[in-house]
């Protein structure tokens, strides 16, 4: 879809695409520098892909004797594995940012906000330094995902393509979604691109809620709008970064209309030509408003332990919507 | 009120297993045992008597409606203490099982009682206290 872009790589960007790390299963996991302001680190992994048994295990290991106990009371092997692929990209994903020192993932500790969102308890000996990694994971029956961003709340959502509906979109729509939204969706004639975009409008949503952290009954989906504007549809290249400009996603919520939803930054991406994943992080405040700056989004297809393969830049990850740096 | 009560729980075969206050005084033995056996050996507890807890018929529902929309095989066990996240549904599947809920119910479930929901019996309660409010 975009071959000519992708001849305009610097070989900066080359060399990211290309690394594979392969390691031994027995081996620590490769070290991650943090994420700078604006740029979400993307890690993902296919639970089809995880086939040995002494991996699953290892994987166990890492868990908390009540992560063990909440994997092992899912019914059936298959969400068993699920939640058990999720609880081990957490906990390596933000072992190999190595805050203080080496961290092993079954040290890090996990609570809850007062809202039920998932955050770290860092633990540090004179109580001072916080470090401001932000995480986020969500989940599809075929992809586990993990966004993670420095200093900045973030969300994401990843939904397979394809994914039924046993409802009618436009009476799921009606009854959850905002009119605007609705009216959009009722627009498109095709009833394929139409549940299509229903997917899209979804996990842009999700993201949102899960980004703001507050649960869903702060911001229940009928009160705020996600527009897509796609009169914009190009990539250029931003001195050494492929810029690609799909579309400009807006926020708007219609109880307050005051409220600061321009501090949010969208990304949309097909993944892996079977999900959809929406991004949605907290704009830098050292941005200023109406300014457009780029998500700078780094992306890797994982299997912890084993291998990890940065993929942003590649077909895997495709921009379909939002100001997305690669 | 009590003996009625047990009478017409005892006689009914369940599809589906469910940890209900009023069925854990039945024992799950043989369909035909006299019910006013169940309820000499156990004592009835008062609050059963101004119940809030949902009809099994409602929470039966819940289930079929809940395994119908996760896809779940028939052998997978849904009980009123299922909780639909621990059976593998994530935020897009709990929004259509309170939709397919809505249908079957006839009834218009607020958003943010949606969200409350976690397990099948809060399905179930809740939907029984809708169906009571719109009757009323």
């Amino acid at each position: 879809m975009f071959p000519s872009l992708l001849r305009a790589y610097s070989p900066m960007k080359m060399r990211c695409c290309f690394q594979r790390s392969i390691c031994s299963a027995s081996s620590s996991l490769v070290p991650v520098q943090l994420p700078s302001p604006m740029e979400t680190h993307f890690w993902y992994v296919l639970p089809d892909q995880v086939k040995s048994v002494s991996l699953l295990n290892q994987y166990m290991g890492l868990l908390s004797p009540i992560e063990k106990e909440n994997v092992l009371s899912m019914p059936g092997h298959q969400l068993q594995k699920r939640a058990l692929l999720a609880r081990a990209l957490v906990r390596t994903t933000i072992a190999r940012y190595q805050i203080n020192g080496h961290v092993d993932p079954r040290s890090l500790k996990f609570k809850k906000n007062i809202h039920g969102k998932p955050e770290v308890v860092w633990q540090s000996e004179d109580g001072w330094c916080q470090p401001h990694l932000h995480f986020n994971i969500s989940h599809s029956s075929s992809m586990i995902a993990c966004g993670v961003t420095s200093n900045s709340r973030i969300g994401i959502d990843v939904e397979e393509k394809q994914r039924k509906i046993k409802n009618n979109v436009l009476a799921f729509a009606r009854r959850y979604f905002s009119l605007h939204e609705m009216e959009y969706l009722s627009s498109i004639s095709d009833s394929e691109v139409q549940h299509q975009e229903f997917i899209k409008l979804w996990t842009l949503k999700e993201a949102y809620v899960k980004a703001l952290g507050k649960g869903f009954s702060a911001a229940p989906f009928k009160t705020f709008t996600v527009q897509v504007k796609t009169d914009s549809k190009r990539s250029f290249v931003l001195a050494e970064d492929l810029v690609f400009e799909a579309s400009e996603i807006m926020v708007e919520s219609l109880n307050d209309p005051k409220s600061l939803t321009s501090s949010w930054q969208f990304a949309l991406l097909e993944l892996a030509g079977s999900h959809y994943a929406a991004i949605c992080m907290e704009k830098d405040k050292s941005i200023k408003v109406g300014m457009k700056v780029p998500v700078r989004l780094t992306a890797w297809k994982t299997i912890p332990f084993v291998e990890d393969e940065c993929v942003s830049g590649t077909d895997a990850v495709m921009p379909i919507g939002g100001l997305i740096k690669l | 009120m009590a003996a009625a009560a047990g009478s017409s729980v005892s006689m009914r075969v369940r599809p589906c297993l469910y940890a209900n206050r009023i069925s854990s005084l039945k024992s799950f033995s043989l369909p035909n045992q006299r019910s006013f056996l169940s309820f000499r050996v156990r004592p009835v507890p008062t609050r059963l008597r101004v119940s809030c807890a949902a009809k099994p018929e409602t929470v039966e529902k819940v289930c079929a409606i809940v395994k119908k929309q996760l896809a779940l095989s028939p052998e997978t066990v849904v009980t009123g203490e299922s909780k639909f996240l621990a059976l593998g549904a994530d935020s897009l599947d709990t929004v259509e099982i309170v939709m397919g809920l809505e249908e079957e119910f006839d009834i218009s479930v607020e958003e943010e009682s949606a969200q409350s929901i976690a397990t099948v019996q809060d399905a179930a309660d809740l939907i029984e206290k809708l169906v009571e409010k719109k009757s009323a």
